[in-house]
């Protein structure tokens, strides 16, 4: 080896190092962003808890087939690195009675988003900083004091049926029910502790990982009448163990009594993902999230909890939101696919568009890279390099560097979202100059 | 006939109260079902004087006596890994004297050949056995019984000192990148550990084969001195299959290497491993409970339930032919990506039987969408149905 080589080596070596260096900050500079974060945090934490009157964080659909409605939705993480965009203007709808599909690698910004619309978002470093959630909600109706308005039983002569109280030993007027009203929230205005109006009962969520989200030292039964007992007004100890025992006969548990004074331990993993979702179906929400809810699970499982949910949706008549990077549980569950990307929706469309007429490079390539049952090819099909770092992204197109039909106009600004057809709409400057 | 009616609910009984032991739901059903066909299958009063531990001890010892006999043939020259009746128990349990009381059969008695340069996948639900298979042939468990023959020897019996030398000829990678690597040395002491203890190059060209290891890997030069903390989970499972391969082996058993990652991350991963095996006539063992990327990679597929193969042959036959009644639930049930072909699904009731308490006689009867009432009480022999596709069924007769 002679001196030359020796000394471009020397020489590649440095500038390799610098580059990969490029990410890292001095304490000097992780100071100074926290400080910026800190200010900002504080701001978003304070206006989380004010209290305001309810007309403030009431809103109005713009499209009333629909149930939910995100538009422009942007959730950052405060982090001292840098503020990490994971969801940065998102804008799709779940119209009534429909499965919406949400697919994109790790680290996209899906659960984000879901988490981002029942607010639980971990604070202070995780905020909605900006956009609007608007959520159809059938909520109990409330007089000036903010109680419900209850709805009295009556006999055949129209008159009010009259029930002894134990308690304060007098007859009093039996209540059948509460009155309910349609109410359109903003979840992204509401102050944090009006959620609870909202959360379990409205919408409800199940989680990716069974395992983790029961509670251990509780029996299922125990942990399901909290729901009803928390969330229907009215509800005794009997009708709630009535209620949990006629969910967990809904979601086919056979042996529901069994179950019901059973542990979390002692059930698998196929049974403890439907007592998740005996749990988010106790008080008839509108919208279920299910943010990954067959990852965990094997295959015959997965197919079973598949089943399952195309088996509720039609009996309780809502909506799901449904979570997941599995391209095939998309197309077997979902009406609609939002395709999401380093925190941002690059296509979506009804399922048969995205399938069948995917326009993105990355919805093509993610399509492409997913050996099938059916497929057959020497070389599969690879997206090259990683997904970029969430911190300081790229005034360009996010994909451009792993993007194999990339034209001049990429390096320009962030493309925006183009209509194909009535449903179909995708971000990408390849579609543009049709348009233009 | 009363006499064997009763015989035949003290039969049910027992099995229900086996299953219920697993709170398995459906199971119950499905038994309550096949009871009602049992009274009108003529065949019933052949079970129905049935001793089942009798039966099985007779069985076991069948079995074991013919395992014995396979034992005795010699290996096949051509193949660069037989296992025969492998077996890996778990003892749960002893009594007073070290007798083990209950046992967990993980591997229960498995066996097929795999020949140099071939892909052999491996699938099944999780707790089937497959990583304590793909452990047992490396020698990270002790095998209870049964032969493994690498290159025609038997190293099933080898002390841990004489595997040492066979390391350099298998390897493995392990399904999870973020904790199979030492998160304090570089990318580079990670590589050059095994090349240096077992002697492969000259201490003073280390470097540069592990570089050009690297290099063959799609890793960068420079991460040579960076930790594994720096690399996101793609590139960390290169490192993990650049490390098996520093030491040159011949069979590389491979744990669920792309399950951790994402899907475009997976077909990265799966076309290196694809290229490497074209450049260094790999031969891989391929554990994987993703059936599409088995099918993909794989020229022999092995499908297993509950320690046992169920079915076995070429890829292309197992999936356009399959025979055991699991093996198509457990292809239907992948999810379909097209919307308008919605697959026709076999939705298996119930779950995995628990390995410490299996089922009597077929271990796949409390599921089966076929059990018939011999299924309860004989298990169905591993046989060769066609050349080369093996299935382990009562209902896949030789020529059928």
């Amino acid at each position: 080896m002679g001196v030359k080589d020796l000394l471009n080596r020397l020489k590649q070596n440095k500038e390799d190092k610098s580059e990969a260096k490029s990410h890292y900050l001095t304490g000097k500079e992780v100071r100074e962003i926290a400080k910026a974060n800190a200010k900002e945090m504080r701001r978003l934490e304070k206006e989380k808890r004010r209290k305001v009157p309810q007309e403030e964080f009431m809103s109005q659909m713009k499209d009333d087939n629909n149930i939910l409605e995100i538009e422009d939705l942007h959730s950052y993480f405060f982090t001292d690195q840098g503020v990490v965009k994971a969801v940065n203007g998102v804008t799709f709808s779940i119209p009534v009675n429909s499965t919406v599909g949400v697919v994109g690698e790790s680290g996209c910004g899906k659960s984000v988003t879901a988490m981002s619309v029942m607010r639980l978002l971990q604070g202070p470093t995780g905020q909605i900083v900006s956009g609007s959630i608007r959520f159809k909600a059938y909520d109990y109706k409330r007089d000036q004091d903010g109680k419900f308005v209850p709805i009295y039983e009556k006999d055949e002569n129209g008159e009010v049926v009259q029930e002894f109280d134990p308690k304060t030993k007098k007859n009093v007027p039996k209540i059948s029910g509460y009155e309910k009203v349609e109410a359109v929230y903003d979840i992204a205005k509401m102050p944090i502790h009006e959620m609870y109006r909202l959360r379990g009962r409205q919408i409800s969520m199940v989680f990716q990982e069974p395992m983790t989200s029961l509670n251990p030292v509780f029996t299922i039964g125990n942990q399901l009448d909290e729901v009803v007992l928390l969330h229907i007004p009215g509800s005794t100890k009997e009708s709630a163990k009535k209620r949990s025992i006629e969910m967990l006969n809904m979601v086919g548990i056979a042996m529901p009594e069994r179950v019901y004074a059973s542990y979390p331990h002692e059930l698998s993993g196929g049974m403890r993902q439907r007592v998740m979702i005996a749990m988010a179906l106790a008080c008839e929400p509108r919208l279920i999230i299910a943010d990954e809810p067959t990852t965990a699970l094997d295959v015959t499982i997965q197919a079973q909890v598949l089943d399952l949910f195309n088996d509720l949706k039609t009996k309780i008549n809502g909506s799901i939101l449904l979570i997941t990077h599995d391209l095939g549980v998309i197309a077997e569950m979902a009406d609609y696919v939002v395709v999401m990307y380093a925190g941002r929706i690059i296509e979506q469309g009804t399922a048969l568009e995205i399938f069948r007429n995917p326009l993105h490079p990355y919805t093509q390539g993610l399509q492409k890279s997913k050996p099938t049952m059916k497929s057959s090819s020497d070389t599969l099909y690879n997206i090259p390099g990683n997904v970029p770092n969430p911190i300081n992204m790229p005034n360009h197109c996010y994909f451009k560097e792993r993007c194999r039909s990339c034209i001049d106009k990429c390096s320009g600004e962030y493309p925006c979202m183009h209509q194909v057809s009535p449903t179909h709409f995708v971000a990408c400057h390849l579609y543009e100059s049709k348009e233009d | 006939m009363n006499q064997e009616n009763l015989n035949q609910e003290t039969l049910n009984k027992d099995n229900l109260n086996e299953n219920t032991a697993n709170l398995q739901e459906v199971t119950a059903e499905n038994c309550a079902e096949l009871n009602e066909e049992a009274v009108e299958n003529p065949t019933e009063s052949e079970f129905s004087n049935f001793n089942d531990e009798e039966e099985a001890q007779k069985e076991q010892a069948e079995l074991d006596k013919k395992a014995q006999e396979d034992m005795l043939l010699p290996p096949d020259p051509d193949a660069i890994l037989e296992v025969r009746h492998l077996k890996k128990h778990f003892v749960l349990k002893k009594t007073l004297l070290g007798k083990p009381l209950s046992t967990l059969k993980a591997v229960d008695d498995v066996s097929f050949v795999l020949h140099e340069g071939e892909t052999l996948g491996i699938v099944g639900e999780s707790g089937c056995g497959k990583t304590t298979m793909g452990r047992t042939i490396l020698k990270l468990h002790q095998p209870t019984a049964g032969q493994i023959f690498f290159r025609g020897q038997d190293i099933a019996k080898y002390s841990s000192k004489q595997m040492r030398s066979l390391r350099t000829e298998i390897q493995i990678v392990f399904q999870d990148p973020y904790s199979s690597l030492p998160p304090r040395s570089t990318v580079g002491g990670i590589l050059a550990e095994p090349v240096r203890v077992h002697k492969i190059v000259p201490e003073d060209q280390i470097k540069d084969y592990v570089l050009k290891l690297m290099e063959s890997c799609g890793l960068r030069d420079y991460y040579y001195e960076r930790y594994p903390h720096e690399f996101s989970g793609g590139q960390r499972q290169r490192i993990c299959i650049a490390r098996a391969l520093s030491v040159n082996p011949k069979l590389v058993v491979c744990d669920e290497p792309v399950s951790a990652l994402d899907v475009s991350i997976q077909a990265q991963i799966i076309n290196l491993l694809k290229k490497l095996q074209k450049e260094r006539k790999l031969t891989y063992l391929f554990i994987s409970h993703d059936l599409s990327v088995v099918k993909y990679i794989s020229d022999k597929i092995g499908v297993m339930y509950l320690g046992s193969m169920v079915e076995f042959g070429e890829k292309d036959e197992i999936f356009n032919n399959p025979k055991h009644p699991y093996t198509i639930a457990l292809f239907s049930a992948v999810p379909n990506p097209d919307p308008e072909n919605k697959s026709n699904r076999v939705i298996l009731s119930g779950d995995i039987p628990s390995p410490a308490n299996m089922p009597k006689g077929c271990k796949f009867h409390t599921r089966c969408p076929k059990a018939q009432e011999i299924c309860k009480h004989i298990a169905p022999e591993y046989k060769e149905y066609s050349k080369g596709h093996f299935v382990a069924c009562h209902f896949c007769e030789e020529g059928e």
